[in-house]
């Protein structure tokens, strides 16, 4: 690919991404968006495998747009495994979901989540809901230095993450300074 | 001397005779006695037999009772526990659905959008007007939407008790109205309200939807006046927020208090009609109560009272903890 993925939108309603990416074009954001419909490919995604084997740790998101009802694997388990494994630990995460309940954003917290924004209905606010978030993760904040953590770099990495949906519950324990 | 042997004889005679009917007597009088005493006893026996039965008959109809009262106070906790099974099953399928509600209207409401902006200027006004009518309802739906999950929040959170200034709540509550009273002449009469046993979150809610509709319903009077203030009633503390504003006929007071349900034409006052039904919810929920007072055109009066700790801690003991897990990703 000619350029690398910079915002991964992981959303499973065709409608939500679309209206979602046109936000951000319609904003003048016009980084490489790549759009995964559930928690399972979002992984393969960020831990370079399976159809995404031949991505680089070293080019990793300036932004994941993490929804958080999903099929097979949901956003909060998603979350966890990026906040665990440091090759991703740093990506900046941020929630857009439909829901506000006290019990996601604590979660969403707890689990070292960047920022958490909820859809609103009204279009207009939801594009600039979009255009904010956009502007700031892409435009204003300074991303870490790419392939700093890349595993070359950290030979203490846990690679076993990188095996599928199942180590994904015992990875809780690890969580600490996980927000960057 | 015969004479007197014969007397002698006489009454020996008489004696023995006197001896065997006194003898006799005695005879008839023992076996009386004997009778009455068997029947004393039969009729002692028979009385402890009857009372007896009829402690027995009387501990039995106790026994009875008792596990009658067992069986309908089982049957009550029953129904209760089914009852209240149920309210969180509504509470969260309202709630469920409220929020997967979003989803599509947030749909509409972008793709009409996105039909205005593409393809508005192929669009004639009636298009374009009746496009702006289809975002307009979905966004006004939202805002339903919105409303509803907040006062099905409110209904399944846990109230936080403390002692409360009102006071400065009632302040912060009055910075936060002050920019839907600009440009308007509106005279604020508030008396000192001192502190309450309640949750301070909560209760602002209260005053902030009593008071916006306050400002809201005497927001066509040249020179609106809402008055705060509280007074004793029955020896309970009752708070009341009084305007100068349109009121309402008091033949409606009730369905003041129902969700969605509106005493004035959309046209006139905006709203979803969820403002009181939230401030009922939140004061219910504190043990308290609230009712109003209006005449059409001559303004309205809210009154309510906060309820004592024991009523809170009943109510809270009344919150099954399954109600605080309900979780909707």
């Amino acid at each position: 690919m000619s350029h690398e993925i910079e915002i991964l939108l992981v959303e499973d309603s065709v409608e939500d991404a679309e209206l979602t990416i046109r936000a951000l074009r319609h904003n003048n954001i016009v980084n490489e968006i790549r759009v995964v419909e559930d928690g399972a490919e979002a992984l393969d995604f960020l831990f370079c495998r399976g159809m995404y084997k031949d991505r680089s740790f070293a080019h990793p998101p300036k932004l994941v747009l993490l929804d958080l009802k999903l099929p097979r694997v949901g956003g909060m388990d998603v979350l966890r495994a990026i906040r665990a494994d440091d090759r991703t630990r740093v990506i900046p995460v941020v929630v857009l979901t439909s829901s506000k309940e006290e019990k996601d954003l604590i979660d969403g917290y707890m689990l070292g989540v960047n920022a958490y924004a909820q859809k609103p209905v009204n279009f207009e606010n939801f594009s600039e809901t979009v255009r904010q978030i956009g502007m700031f993760w892409i435009l204003v904040n300074q991303a870490p230095p790419p392939g700093a953590f890349a595993p070359s770099t950290t030979p203490g990495a846990s690679t076993n993450l990188a095996r599928g949906p199942v180590v994904i519950s015992r990875v809780t324990g690890r969580m600490h300074n996980g927000n960057e | 001397m015969g004479l007197i042997a014969v007397q002698i004889g006489t009454m020996r005679q008489t004696e023995e005779q006197l001896l065997s009917t006194r003898l006799e007597k005695a005879a008839a009088s023992t076996r009386k006695m004997k009778i009455v005493i068997v029947c004393g006893n039969a009729l002692a026996v028979l009385i402890l037999l009857a009372a007896g039965f009829v402690i027995n008959q009387e501990t039995s109809r106790r026994n009875l009772a008792e596990q009658n009262l067992k069986q309908s106070n089982e049957q009550l906790a029953r129904r209760t526990a089914e009852l209240s099974e149920t309210n969180v099953e509504l509470e969260s399928f309202a709630y469920s659905v409220a929020h997967d509600l979003r989803a599509p209207l947030r749909h509409i409401a972008g793709y009409s959008n996105v039909l205005v902006q593409d393809y508005g200027p192929r669009l004639d006004t009636e298009g374009l007007r009746c496009l702006g009518k289809i975002e307009e309802g979905a966004n006004k739906m939202g805002r339903l939407v919105d409303d509803l999950l907040a006062r099905s929040k409110i209904g399944r959170q846990r109230l936080a008790i403390q002692n409360t200034p009102l006071d400065s709540l009632l302040a912060q509550v009055l910075a936060d109205l002050a920019p839907d009273c600009v440009g308007r002449e509106v005279e604020w009469h508030i008396e000192k309200l001192f502190s309450a046993e309640c949750d301070p979150g909560l209760m602002k809610q209260v005053f902030a939807n009593l008071l916006s509709n306050a400002v809201k319903y005497s927001g066509k009077r040249l020179h609106a006046v809402i008055r705060v203030g509280q007074t004793q009633q029955k020896g309970e503390r009752v708070f009341f927020v009084r305007d100068n504003g349109v009121g309402f006929e008091m033949q409606y007071v009730g369905k003041l208090f129902g969700v969605f349900q509106r005493l004035h034409k959309a046209r006139d006052f905006e709203g979803s009609g969820v403002g009181l039904a939230i401030v009922q919810r939140i004061i219910r929920k504190h043990g308290g109560q609230i009712w109003a007072e209006a005449a059409l055109d001559q303004g309205a009066t809210f009154f309510f009272t906060i309820g004592s700790p024991e009523n809170h801690a009943s109510k809270r003991a009344e919150l099954p903890l399954a109600m605080e897990e309900i979780h909707v990703p």
